[in-house]
């Protein structure tokens, strides 16, 4: 009967007989055989041809089949080579002994060839799932070590998109448990043009490389549109856009995005699916929670996202607490979370602001279970207008002299001013010219300012009287939204004239608007702090320019800026 | 099964039953729930009355259920949602996307 | 009598297996014999008559000579007590069954280089 694999067979036996006719049985069966006449020969024989399969007689003189049994199976090492022990030995013990001794089967005398056959069958059909199984645990190993590899890239590549930008300011203290970042957790900061800064805290579904794939995107546009002065609903429509384009339909980004202005005293906040963030007094008392009032980024298509963010008031030491979901949703043993009660407690317990990540920690260290790898603590202090903030650099042209005269128009009406912000725009424009480069911080705090009054107060007719508290604030932003949703008409238009002038020269800027006008007289000859806060910020203004103006009854504000 | 599936007699309408824990180890069950059938209904309901937990990926897989039923146009609903299930829910807002109650 | 002596059909399977090693075989059986007889002779020790007789046994089972086969068993058993009585009259039994059916190889043997 031929074997349906022909394999070499080492047949050891010290009977000259039992030998010539074991042999002669294997051979028929279609192996080729080797033969030896006592363990050690046997053990030498396999050494040197390796053979697939052993027949070995238990008792044999100079090596017995037991030690040569123990010393073929070391030299197999991982491989499964099957031994079978060839015995008339009928007591128990010595059969055990064979099995001990590492042999797989064992065949009684006088030999069957029938019998044989079956076996050698049976054993290497073992043979060869060992040899799978051994196959496909390398092949595992080599692709794991290909995927860490991987990772790791990613993760460096990543770490560096992730960790630029202001995050080491001096009013942001952070925290991110050593696989955060590679899970997904995203902290980002940097400071705009004016001064004001934006902090995103974000996560992404999954770990890993897609999360870091997602992130690269979204950080760039972050930067991107931070240093030039973009808002945040220019910047979220953006990302949203974005991420909704390259991430497949199940990934998408919770996030939390921060415009804290210290000109304005507020904060602006979006926070669409992230745990709520906490704002707190100087000493740790919980004044509010920024809560989740959106989809996170990347799920809806750029018509139907939602953009509108809340204002607050935030005084100079106020505080703002962001965490990432690891915190809350830390488990004990029983599948208990720690949940935001417990995370209130630590918050009203806290006295020591620089205390306040330890208490978190110690806390969820206490409450037990397995502390979770993404965990992402973020405290933002409120600066002072005392606190240096550096000037981004963009410049990337060659030097060369800029065109020094000539005037531009731009009057945004109706639906455009729904959501168009020109004022990036212009201030990109304006940094053609060099010697108002210096100036790029004031340019857009002026611009900024004379377009948001312009809209505000011109077009809306909104009244910064009621900006007096924090309910007052509220209001009036959604009033802001709300009637900027019905706005049908309106317009407000900013002329640029940029002339030489000596060795330098002259930029006029000139903002009017289709609302009311005020009393310009009125409102100049109020005290500065009041008007800081809920004016017009005229005096901020007439203090960023040369020289400040306002006519046609307040609807045309006039600012220039000479260098 | 962890996830059932059943359809109304009319063949219109869609009922995926998820048990025990919503997350990525439910992935490929619940795409075969609505991907493997013969007739694409006109509403689908997520019955999650036996579901304990739902991570990040499970909305994920909502996601997808919604993309194929439509997106914008589709008719999805979930319904008995326990309250820690309905938290997850909520801080994402899913209640803009999908009918929940 | 070569009934209670030798099973034909292990030499009839024999012979189909081995097919022109068959002769061979009964020559190294012949052979292999005679030694094993002068190992059980000559033995110094129990372990070493056990072993000769254990050999014996084996080769004889393979080929067919059933009476020698348990002779030898009953040898191996038997040096395993002590004291060791009747070891003599067991070996000479050995060496009796042996000539019976060495004829009878021999003649198997005359049988097959004719054919």
């Amino acid at each position: 009967m031929p074997a349906e694999h022909a394999l070499t067979v080492l047949v050891a036996e010290d009977s000259a007989v039992d030998r010539l006719l074991l042999a002669q049985i294997v051979r028929r069966q279609g192996h080729h055989v080797f033969t030896a006449e006592n363990g050690e020969q046997a053990v030498a024989l396999f050494a040197e041809q390796r053979p697939q399969l052993v027949l070995l007689d238990a008792l044999m003189p100079v090596m017995d089949g037991f030690e040569a049994a123990r010393q073929i199976k070391a030299l197999a090492g991982e491989a499964l080579v099957p031994i079978i022990f060839l015995t008339s030995l009928s007591e128990e013990d010595a059969l055990v002994r064979c099995l001990e001794a590492g042999g797989d089967d064992f065949m009684a005398k006088p030999y069957s060839a029938v019998i044989l056959a079956a076996k050698i069958r049976a054993m290497d059909r073992l043979r060869r799932l060992q040899a799978t199984v051994l196959e496909q645990r390398d092949q595992i190993t080599r692709h794991h070590h290909h995927l860490l590899n991987e990772q790791r890239v990613a993760k460096a590549v990543f770490d560096k998109v992730a960790h630029s930008g202001c995050i080491t300011a001096p009013n942001i203290r952070y925290l991110q448990s050593p696989y955060a970042l590679f899970n997904g957790d995203l902290l980002l900061a940097a400071f705009t043009p004016a001064g004001d800064m934006h902090v995103l805290l974000g996560d992404f579904t999954g770990h890993g490389l897609p999360a870091a794939v997602g992130a690269m995107p979204l950080a760039e546009v972050f930067y991107g549109m931070t240093a030039k002065g973009y808002g945040l609903a220019q910047m979220l429509r953006e990302m949203n856009a974005k991420l909704k384009r390259i991430l497949p339909v199940d990934m998408f980004c919770c996030a939390l995005l921060l415009n804290l202005s210290v000109q304005r005293g507020a904060v602006e906040v979006w926070n669409g699916g992230m745990p709520d963030g906490y704002r707190l007094s100087a000493d740790g008392e919980v004044l509010g929670r920024l809560r989740s009032r959106h989809l996170p980024l990347g799920i809806l298509a750029p018509e139907r996202f939602d953009d509108s963010t809340e204002v607050l008031p935030m005084a100079a030491g106020e505080r703002l607490l962001l965490l990432s979901d690891g915190v809350v949703d830390t488990a004990d043993e029983h599948e208990r979370l720690f949940g935001v009660e417990r995370l209130r407690e630590v918050l009203a317990a806290n006295r020591d602001p620089a205390q306040l990540f330890d208490e978190v920690m110690q806390a969820l260290a206490r409450f037990g279970g397995s502390p979770r790898d993404d965990i992402s603590l973020c405290d933002i202090r409120m600066f002072s207008g005392e606190d240096r903030v550096p000037a981004p650099t963009l410049y990337s042209d060659s030097g060369r002299s800029s065109p020094l005269d000539w005037a531009l128009a731009f009057e945004l009406r109706g639906e455009s001013l729904k959501r168009f912000n020109p004022v990036p725009y212009l201030v990109q424009l304006l940094q053609e010219i060099h010697g108002l480069r210096p100036r790029t911080g004031a340019l857009h705090n002026v611009l900024s300012e004379l377009f948001s009054n312009a809209l505000e107060h011109g077009v809306l007719g909104l009244d910064s009287q009621l900006k007096r508290d924090v309910q007052g604030f509220a209001d009036y932003y959604e009033e802001r939204a709300r009637r900027l949703a019905a706005l049908a008409d309106g317009f407000v238009r900013i002329d640029l004239k940029v002339e030489p002038s000596g060795p330098g020269g002259r930029l006029t800027i000139e903002v009017r608007d289709s609302g009311a006008g005020f009393d310009v007289q009125r409102v100049l000859s109020r005290p500065s702090v009041e008007q800081e806060l809920s004016g017009r910020g005229l005096h901020l203004v007439r203090r960023l320019g040369s020289h400040a103006e306002w006519c046609e009854g307040g609807r045309c504000a006039r600012v220039r800026f000479d260098w | 099964m962890a996830v059932e599936t059943d359809f109304s007699q009319d063949g219109k309408k869609l009922t995926i039953k998820v048990k025990g824990r919503f997350d990525f180890g439910k992935h490929q069950e619940f795409r075969d729930a609505y991907e493997r059938q013969k007739y694409k209904p006109d509403s689908v309901v997520v019955d999650l009355k036996e579901a304990t937990y739902l991570d990040s990926s499970a909305l994920g897989m909502l996601l997808l259920l919604r993309d194929h039923a439509g997106g914008d146009d589709s008719d999805v609903r979930v319904v008995h949602a326990n309250s820690d299930v309905r938290k997850i829910l909520a801080i994402s807002n899913f209640e803009k996307l999908f009918d929940i109650s | 009598m070569t009934d209670m002596h030798i099973d034909h059909k292990v030499l009839s399977d024999l012979q189909e297996v081995m097919e022109d090693g068959y002769l061979q075989l009964l020559d190294t059986f012949l052979e292999d014999s005679e030694q094993r007889l002068n190992q059980l002779h000559e033995a110094k020790s129990a372990d070493e008559l056990g072993m000769a007789a254990h050999s014996f046994k084996g080769s004889s089972s393979n080929m067919g000579a059933v009476g020698l086969s348990r002779l030898c068993q009953q040898l191996e058993e038997r040096v395993k007590e002590r004291p060791l009585y009747g070891i003599e009259d067991l070996i000479n039994r050995i060496d009796q069954e042996y000539l019976e059916v060495k004829g009878f190889y021999r003649s198997e043997r005359e049988r097959v280089s004719a054919s």
